[in-house]
Parts: C-alpha cells; sequence; structure tokens
C-alpha cells in the first residue's frame, strides 16, 4: 500500500467513526433534542462492545449489544429531559459524564486488551483493480453501511411524513401536537436512534477501526460529532462532507509526518479544530443561513401543558 | 471539554480514595506508601510498571508495609490535592508517578521533612525528594542493532507521544544503535501530540508501515495499538515498560523494561533508617533498572552475540551511546570523536541525530 493509498483508504475509516455518531446526533437534533452525551453514549457503547465481543467473539453480537448500551443511555437522557422537562444541555452533559466513568469501570477488567478486527470485505473485480480497488473497495462493510445510512436518513427526514413529523418536532412542537403527532413518543424515538447510532459508532472504534479498549479511547471524538451538526448545518449531504473531510485532516496530519515535511506536528494536531473555528465562523457569519437550517425549537423542553 | 469531564471523573475516584486511605492510616506500625499514578494501572505499560516496582518492597516487608494507590489522575489541581491528602492520611513514603506532579509534589515535600518522595521523570530535588528516570536510550540502541539486522527497507519508524527529551533520546538511542549495524538506515518518527490515543496511535503505525517501515518502535504507547499493528501488518514491532509479546507473538522484537524494584527497595530502606538522600537518579543498564528482553527468536545468533557484548561494555561503562562523533540530522557535529555527551546534554536534548527524516518539532 503506498502512502496515498493508505491516506485515502484510512480516511474512510477514521470518518466513519465521526458519520455515524453525527448522523444519529442529527436525526435527535432535527426532533429538538440538543444530546450533549455523544462521547458518553460511544464510550459505554465502545466498551460494551468490546467487552461482548472479546467474550463470544461474534463481532456482530458485540455490534447489537452495543447498539443496546447506547439507546439505553440515550433513554435515561430522554427520561430526565422529556417526561421530567430537564434543562437538555445540563441532563445531556450530566448522563455524558456519568455514562464515562461507567464505561472506565466496564472495561477496568479488559483495560489494554486486543481483539482481532474482521477482515474488510474483499468485491472480486473491483478490489483487485490498482488503487482504486485499495482506496475504495477493501473497507470494513460499516464503511459502506454508514454511507448508506447517510443517504436513507437524508431521503427519510426530507421526503417522508416520519421524516416531517421529526422535523416538526424540531421547529415548533406546539404545531406538531395540533397535528395530533404525539411530541413526546416522536422525541423519545429520534434520541434512542441517537443512542442506537453513537453505539455503533462507539462499537466500530473499539472494535474495528482501533481493536482494543482502553479507558478514555474516545478521546474527544464523540464532541467532535456534535459539532459536525452544527458544521453541516443540520443537513446531512454536508455533515457527510464535514465527516470525511475531519477524517481526511486527522489522517493527513499522521502522513504528512511520516513522509518527513518540515511542518510543526503541533500544528498539524490542532488542524481539525482550527478547521472547525473557521468554518463555524464562516457558517455564522450568514444569521439567515443557520436559522433557515437549525431546528428553531432545539435545545427547548416541551410540556405539551397547552394542549392537554 | 474532554479535560473537564474526565476531572470530575476522577474527582469522583478521589473522593472515594480518601475513605480508604483513612481506614489504612488506622494502624500505626505499618508504613504507608501512597502512589499517585497518572494511567489507569493496566496488564501492562507505564503504571503497571511502577506498581510492579514496589514487588521488592512486598517481599521484604509484608504486611508492615501498605499501599495506598490511585491512578488515572491528570497533572494538575487533581493530583496536588490528593498528593496533600495522602500526606494528610500517614503515608510516609510517596511515588509520584507523573513529570507534571513535580512542582507541587517539591512544594509538599519542602513542608513535610518526615515524608519521603520519588519522582518519576523529574529534575529538581530536595533532602526527602529524589527524581528518578531511567536511561531508555542504553536498552533502545540494542533494539535498533537488532532492527538493523532484521530491516529489509532500510527504513524503522517510531510512534512517539511528545517530543521532549527523555522521548528524543530514545529515539536517538535506537537510530545511533541501527546505524551502528547498518549506516543506511533511516528513521521516521510520527508525534501523537498526546500521552494517549490509541486510534492515532494505530494510524500512525500504518501510516509508518505504507511509508515503508517494516521494524517498529512504540514509545511511550501504555496500550498496545501499535504493536498489535505490527503484528497485523507483518512489521517487528518493540516497546518500553513492560512484554507485550502477546499481543504480537511473531513479530514482536523484544522490550526495553525497566524494573524499579532495585531503586524502590533501596528507597524505603533508606527513609525507614533515615539514610535516605533526596538526589537525581538516573538510572540505566549498569543498575539493572533498564533491561532489555524477550528478544525475537529472528535475530541470528551472530547479532545476538553482539548485541550481549555491547550490552555488558554499556554496563561496565567501557561504551557510551553518545560517545562521538555524532552529528546531527542537518550533519553539523554536536560530539566530537573522542568525547562523550555529558549528561546535562543528554537529559536536555533537543536535536535529532544523523538519519532521521523527520524534523524536530519546534
Amino acid at each position: 500500500m503506498t502512502p496515498l493509498e493508505f491516506f485515502l483508504s484510512g480516511t474512510m475509516s477514521a470518518a466513519t467513526v465521526f458519520l455515524l455518531a453525527a448522523l444519529g446526533e442529527l436525526v435527535a437534533e432535527k426532533s429538538g433534542m440538543l444530546n450533549l452525551g455523544v462521547e458518553g453514549m460511544m464510550a459505554i457503547s465502545a466498551a460494551v462492545g468490546f467487552v461482548v465481543t472479546y467474550q463470544t467473539g461474534s463481532h456482530i453480537f458485540g455490534f447489537s449489544i452495543a447498539a443496546v448500551a447506547g439507546i439505553f443511555v440515550s433513554l435515561i437522557f430522554a427520561l430526565v429531559s422529556i417526561t421530567f422537562l430537564a434543562n437538555q444541555v445540563a441532563t445531556g452533559l450530566a448522563v455524558g459524564i456519568l455514562s464515562l466513568g461507567v464505561s472506565a469501570l466496564i472495561g477496568k477488567k479488559y483495560e489494554s486488551l486486543t481483539i482481532s478486527a474482521p477482515d474488510p470485505i474483499f468485491i472480486p473485480g473491483l478490489s483487485d483493480i490498482p488503487f482504486i480497488g485499495a482506496v475504495f473497495f477493501q473497507q470494513n462493510i460499516v464503511v459502506y453501511c454508514a454511507i448508506l445510512m447517510s443517504v436513507m436518513i437524508a431521503f427519510c427526514l426530507n421526503k417522508t411524513r416520519l421524516g416531517l413529523a421529526i422535523r416538526a418536532c424540531g421547529e415548533n412542537p406546539k404545531a406538531a401536537e395540533a397535528l395530533s403527532y404525539s411530541v413526546w413518543k416522536i422525541r423519545y424515538g429520534a434520541v434512542a436512534f441517537g443512542g442506537m447510532m453513537a453505539g455503533f459508532a462507539g462499537a466500530y472504534a473499539s472494535t474495528i477501526y482501533t481493536p482494543l479498549w482502553a479507558d478514555g479511547m474516545i478521546a474527544g471524538r464523540g464532541w467532535i460529532a456534535v459539532a459536525l451538526v452544527v458544521f453541516g448545518t443540520w443537513k446531512t449531504s454536508r455533515i457527510f462532507l464535514g465527516a470525511y473531510l475531519f477524517g481526511m485532516v486527522t489522517l493527513g496530519e499522521l502522513v504528512v509526518q511520516s513522509l518527513g515535511f518540515a511542518v510543526p506536528s503541533q500544528f498539524l494536531t490542532a488542524m481539525p479544530f482550527v478547521i472547525t473555528i473557521v468554518v463555524l465562523a464562516i457558517i455564522s457569519a450568514d444569521m439567515s443561513r443557520l436559522r433557515l437550517h437549525a431546528p428553531y425549537s432545539l435545545g427547548e423542553t416541551y410540556d405539551g401543558s397547552e394542549s392537554r | 471539554m474532554k479535560s473537564h469531564l474526565t476531572k470530575i471523573r476522577n474527582t469522583a475516584a478521589a473522593a472515594l480514595f480518601s475513605v480508604g486511605a483513612v481506614c489504612a492510616a488506622a494502624s500505626a506500625e505499618t508504613l504507608n506508601i501512597g502512589v499517585l499514578l497518572p494511567s489507569p494501572i493496566a496488564d501492562v505499560g507505564w503504571s503497571h510498571a511502577l506498581v510492579e516496582g514496589f514487588n521488592g518492597v512486598k517481599e521484604k516487608y509484608g504486611d508492615n508495609v501498605k499501599f495506598n494507590i490511585v491512578e488515572n489522575i491528570q497533572e494538575g489541581p487533581d493530583a496536588d490535592r490528593i498528593m496533600n491528602k495522602m500526606v494528610g492520611d500517614g503515608n510516609k513514603f510517596i511515588l509520584l508517578g507523573s513529570f507534571g506532579y513535580m512542582n507541587s509534589g517539591l512544594k509538599l515535600a519542602k513542608r513535610n521533612p518526615d515524608v519521603t518522595f520519588v519522582h518519576a521523570s523529574g529534575y529538581k530535588t530536595a533532602k526527602n525528594f529524589s527524581p528518578f528516570t531511567a536511561k531508555y536510550f542504553e536498552g533502545s540502541y540494542l533494539m535498533g542493532m537488532a532492527a538493523a539486522e532484521l530491516t529489509k527497507s532500510k527504513k524503522l519508524g517510531v510512534v512517539g507521544a511528545y517530543a521532549i527529551p527523555e522521548l528524543i533520546s530514545t529515539i536517538n538511542g535506537f537510530t545511533l544503535g541501527a546505524r551502528s549495524i547498518d549506516p543506511e538506515i533511516t528513521v521516521d518518527i510520527i508525534w501523537l501530540n498526546s500521552w494517549f490515543d490509541p486510534a492515532k496511535a494505530q494510524a500512525s503505525a500504518k501510516a509508518l508501515i505504507a511509508n515503508g517501515a517494516d521494524v517498529l518502535f512504540s514509545n511511550s504507547q501504555d496500550t498496545p495499538s501499535v504493536v498489535s499493528v505490527g503484528e497485523e501488518e507483518g512489521a517487528y514491532v518493540f516497546n518500553l515498560n513492560g512484554s507485550m509479546k502477546a499481543y504480537a507473538p511473531t513479530k514482536y522484537l523484544g522490550v526495553v523494561t525497566t524494573d524499579w524494584s532495585p531503586f524502590f527497595t533501596a528507597s524505603v530502606d533508606g527513609h525507614l533508617n533515615g539514610t535516605f538522600e533526596g538526589r537525581n537518579e538516573w538510572l540505566g543498564v549498569d543498575a539493572d533498572v533498564v533491561v532489555a528482553e524477550e528478544w525475537s527468536a529472528d535475530i541470528s545468533a551472530e547479532m545476538m552475540s553482539k548485541i550481549k557484548a555491547v550490552e555488558a561494555e554499556i554496563a561496565s561503562g567501557a561504551r557510551h551511546v553518545y560517545a562521538g562523533p555524532i552529528l546531527n540530522q542537518d550533519g553539523e557535529q554536536m560530539v566530537a570523536a573522542g568525547e562523550r555527551l555529558d549528561d546535562g546534554g543528554i537529559l536536555g536534548i533537543n536535536w535529532h541525530v544523523q538519519g532521521i527524516n523527520t524534523p524536530l518539532p519546534k
């Protein structure tokens, strides 16, 4: 594998962690729920996914249980912020911190153990093409699933009745209620979906991308996923591009260093964050665009008292 | 954001710890030893090696010593509070396991002359405060020799945490060792700028391999991230602080491990009979603290005997890793022929030797 092939194919697998988590957060935010516990949900699912895969040897089983763990954590958030009407920001942070601690506890006995990642898929014909095959057609199946998921989520949010209902809850829950949608049910569902996706992201991180468990291994990737949703102005296509851009910058840093270019490595390490700030500044400069895409009632609790 | 979260979590851990420490302090006769560690104690790695270092003390003193270990504490206010609490709880011998604990640890030592401190990787001393570091570069020099024999591409790769003197001197030692066998060898480095990011470490290892490296040096990675990539991608790999052979059964080049027992036992002895003296403890192959072992079976017998001979020479002082002539990576002479780089020069080293491609981050 040449450095360029490694760079491009590595970008795809690095981006998948961000993409999965950001897509889940997008759906939750579209329904008006700002869940800041993504980092924690990913950590707990990474621990659970690793432990299950380590014990059973089945990646599919590990992935499924990790998703269940993600959903479970997200439902704690949903219960407190939707049913008990607590502030979403505070609840999300609290649940996130709790989950980080619990993930360390779950993984305690498995600290620094490794498993083998599943083999990447091999498509006869396509995977053999020089360069293109190595870059695009020798990835793990989850990489393709994540791409497929973004198309499906874009379609669901924009073209289906369900998507309309989710968006209505995020824009104007009162109006959604008036249209006889059950706001709490939809929000619960959207948050749980976000939990499931964070679960996939966590399991991907601990069993496929870096097949080992170590406390703190998510290392801020959950926060980047939250930022990506804003970065992509709540549009699936832009979030997709953002995730790949992030993957590329993270990987690029390492490739540039290994090739021995005279660029300070600290500068390169800071790049993903510098790019985030720059893009956010550019996006925020155009307030109308932000307002157009940001769910109007994002982060607001809705008790439905007026319609009762 | 992340650091705040870790902090809050660690605060909770600290609260739990203090309950335990109070119970421990109840019995008067025993020596309470406080141990403060920057990372979780796993089966391998830095913190693990430090804790293992007390085995000698445990054997010698049995039930007369009691350990209060707090792991995974970030350098900063949290660490300060916990080490103060350790002293308050009656621990009379304290191990500070990270460079960044230095300044507050030293202050604490000056306020509490009856407590003995040993501090990993620092350089400041007091009467009851000894910093200790290992001459890892002596071990990595030997690993470099082995790497030189096994590499086919003549390209070696290093994944390093931060470009600080301790790591630079180790990588320089590795390069000098390799080029003592084959002067055509070059070394690439990727700095993670993080003590802990396994995902990034693995991606870095893969990047180095993609760039042609076929022997890897996992420098200051507490997880087997780099080691397992080596096995997967077929590159020889070695690491510091504790064997990770289980993660690379066929491609493990060896380990430069540290055995702190002689030093810790001597320090505890000194504390108990009042002869402890704070000084800079810089320990290497000669003190049996730095040990290169678990050598790969792929190294030829001929090379192995060469390595053993060099090891003996280093231990006896006949050979010095930083003996001139040594050029830096720009080709300028840093150490003249017949001279040796002095201790201060090694402890504060901020240049790469010739053969390292990667420029030093400034």
